[in-house]
């Protein structure tokens, strides 16, 4: 919790003949995350190089590309298939593959030829038809246009009718807002004709290949295309049960060859000597004992293993996320800003529970809540990879969040539930049932800035944390935290000269005291020296910081969007709700006609619209300014990531077992 | 003039009514400035996530940081009105 994976640095040494063992073990673990050997900075193993694959590397490979070739012509992709309750031994696979693949390629090789034939061909005739088009109107055989010796046919279209100086016999007709003109001159004349026509906006056209007259040959044509979408569709059929018959063989080869080609590569990432090799990385500290204990057991004990000492801060560890259940689906948000460092405080948890508030704080509303929720849950069925469910469970915990908050503000769908508000009220005065005082936006506003005070004061609390952790204890470190101290105190040393002179609702109220100094009263006189003594920390630790202090107030303000956003989708929903029911549905209600249902069928739509955009809008509001807030004005408190990703060699097996 | 024949009803009716348009301007300008200011950030920003995905965290900062300004407009505009 709040901190990532423990993990330990190991080191594992062995002659070459036990390579393929080693190898072969720590695949199957799916826990040794490779430190890559690189020769150019090889500390402590200078004159190593880097290994040669495991022999049967390249047939492997070659496998592969084929099975991925065929995986790519019958659209099975092994990410989005669910693993099956019997999965296929990889002897099984092993036979099959020398036994079936030829034969499951050469079809699929088929398929995909006849499909492109047949896609191509209808592409062709599609060109051929807007070819013909312009000459539909020409009501002759084309072909006679075409293979005179004396004379040259021009075609093409022009604005208004033309009389050729020349001799000439022309075929005019209005087509598509112009004129197709067809004319016939003598070969000597066609210089001339062509320069007269080109004046008058003449654009060529080449005239089509084909024997018949235009309607003819269209007719022909989508026939035809009719006819090969048909052969198409059977051709697709054909592909969907090879598809279905093969996909589960496909994708265990898939997974079978990717782990030969990907144990078959690894010695490349390990530094070796003529006759020995060393490979070097990281595995999760609790498993350190059984992982050495396996690997030695596999060996026979001919490889040495051991644990190396290494640096935290310095050095590159792989981060894992060490988290509770309920907060694991809020690290991709993390990761989408940064992995945090392998000692920094990993701010998951901390998102996890205050995101879902700020969405609901925003969105709370009943109706869009159950909105969402089964927006959600419709969801999982498309998006079934690692984060699009991570994803989802977070969408869900926002959804949940949006109705608690929906019910505490009496929100459904913009219209209030049967009770009052409870602590806040967002009803506007907007529609004939408008009644009581309007919302509470001013004490909403001053809730948002509390929450921000709050949040950033916590996050700088936890940059003083952090650099208590990861910078060597000295003048620097103690800088850094004696400059983190100096932005709370500014920002507390401004609030109490605030409430030393003003009166606000849900602040302290300081006001009133008698003066000390100037007209001050002494909660004013020490909230100056706070903001004192904090600028004289914050400028000894960088004096260029000192020129962000107006960044306290407009980073506390930044919060009242949670006030301003939700108030405003709020807003939207009501005036839809208004435009729908009281403008348009109601009126009709009252004297009911035929011609009043068509009206109502159009409230109703608008009803629709109005509240898909609302939430629409909501989701990316709620969403977007929520995280915002966590990635702008929290993280840069204290957050500095850059961790890199642990990734264990090895993978969870989903289509095949031994 | 004017401001002889305005009765106390008239008087507060405009009020109420340059209070709302304040409002209006104040999100309005501030929308525009964000947007302009917007305008240039985000085009980098996504040209910056498609060369390397890892800055998306930075610029996705980047590119909300105007969107202080309408905030800002918008509180002024709430305060305003209520």
């Amino acid at each position: 919790m709040f901190e990532p994976q423990t993990m330990s640095k190991l080191l594992i040494a062995a002659s070459k003949d036990q390579l393929e063992v080693v190898v072969r073990e720590l695949y199957r673990h799916n826990l040794f995350h490779i430190e890559e050997f690189v020769e150019s900075d090889a500390k402590g193993l200078e004159g190593c190089t880097i290994g040669m694959p495991l022999p049967g590397a390249s047939e492997s490979s070659s496998d592969l590309v084929r099975i991925r070739s065929i995986e790519n012509t019958y659209g099975v992709s092994p990410r989005s298939m669910d693993s099956d309750e019997k999965k296929m031994l990889t002897s099984q696979v092993r036979q099959r593959i020398e036994r079936e693949l030829k034969t499951i390629e050469k079809d699929a090789a088929a398929f995909s030829e006849e499909k492109i034939t047949l896609e191509n061909t209808i592409r062709e005739y599609e060109t051929r038809i807007t070819e013909l088009k312009p000459f539909t109107v020409f009501p002759a055989n084309l072909a006679d246009l075409k293979g005179f010796e004396n004379f040259v046919v021009l075609a093409g279209r022009v604005p208004a009718h033309v009389s050729l100086g020349v001799p000439n016999e022309t075929f005019i007709s209005a087509y598509d807002k112009s004129n197709l003109l067809i004319a016939v001159v003598p070969r000597g004349d066609a210089g001339e004709a062509e320069c007269e026509l080109f004046e008058a906006g003449f654009q060529a056209i080449s005239i089509p290949d084909e024997n018949g007259t235009a309607g003819e040959r269209t007719v022909w044509y989508t026939h035809e295309i009719t006819r090969l979408e048909k052969e198409l569709e059977g051709v697709s059929g054909r592909i969907f049960a090879q598809k279905e018959k093969n996909a589960a063989f496909l994708v265990a080869c898939d997974e079978l060859l990717t782990a030969e080609v990907e144990r078959a590569e690894a010695p490349l990432r390990f530094a070796t000597t003529e006759e020995t090799f060393v490979a070097e990385g990281w595995v999760p500290a609790d498993t350190v004992a059984k992982f050495m204990s396996d690997l030695q057991l596999a060996t026979g004990g001919k490889s040495f293993i051991s644990e190396v000492e290494f640096d935290p801060i310095e050095e590159a560890v792989p981060i894992e996320y060490h988290n509770p259940d309920f907060s694991k689906p809020t690290e991709i948000l993390v990761d989408l800003y940064s992995r945090p460092h392998y000692k920094e405080l990993d701010p998951t948890i901390l998102i996890s529970i205050v995101f879902p508030i700020f969405f609901g704080f925003i969105l709370g509303d009943v109706g869009y809540g159950i909105i969402l929720l089964a927006l959600g849950y419709y969801l999982r069925r498309y998006l079934k990879d690692g984060a699009g469910q991570q994803l989802l469970v977070v969408f869900r915990n926002v959804s949940i969040s949006s109705i608690i908050f929906g019910l505490l503000y009496s929100e459904f769908f913009g219209f209030a539930l049967p009770w009052d508000p409870i602590g806040i009220n967002r009803h506007l005065l907007i529609g004939s049932h408008a009644s009581g005082h309007g919302p509470d936006v001013v004490l909403m506003l001053v809730l948002t800035v509390w929450i921000g005070i709050l949040h950033i004061t916590f996050g700088r609390m936890i940059h003083m944390y952090n650099a208590s952790k990861m910078i060597k204890p000295g003048h620097h470190r103690s800088k850094v935290v004696f400059g983190q101290l100096g932005w709370i105190l500014v920002m507390w040393g401004l609030l109490l000269m605030m409430w030393s002179l003003f009166e606000m609702p849900l602040m302290p109220v300081l006001a009133g005291y008698p003066a000390v100094y100037a007209g001050i009263n002494g909660f004013g006189v020490a909230g100056a020296i706070l903001v004192l003594v904090g600028i004289i920390l914050i400028g000894r630790e960088s004096p260029f910081e000192l020129m962000e202090l107006p960044m306290i107030i407009s980073h506390v303000l930044s919060y009242a969007r949670l006030a301003a956003v939700g108030l405003s989708s709020v807003a939207i929903a009501m005036v839809t709700n208004y435009i729908a029911i009281e403008l348009i549905i109601d009126p009709q209600l009252a004297n009911l006609s035929i011609f009043g249902v068509i009206i109502i069928l159009v409230g109703i739509v608008v009803f629709l619209i109005g509240h898909t955009l609302n939430i629409a809008l909501g989701v990316l509001g709620g969403g977007l300014h929520s995280i915002r807030l966590h990635y702008v004005e929290f993280f840069t408190k204290f957050y500095k990531g850059g961790g890199k990703k642990y990734e264990p060699f090895g993978k969870l097996r989903k289509f095949t077992e031994d | 003039m004017v401001v002889e024949t305005m009765t106390l009803e008239v008087a507060q009716a405009s009020a109420e009514g340059f209070k709302a348009i304040g409002a209006g301007l104040a999100v309005g300008i501030t929308g525009m400035a964000t947007a302009i200011a917007q305008f240039a950030i985000g085009p980098a920003a996504v040209g910056a996530t498609a060369e390397n995905k890892e800055t998306f965290g930075l610029v996705l900062i980047l590119t909300v940081i105007p969107e202080t300004i309408v905030i800002f407009g918008l509180v002024v505009a709430l305060l305003l009105l209520f």
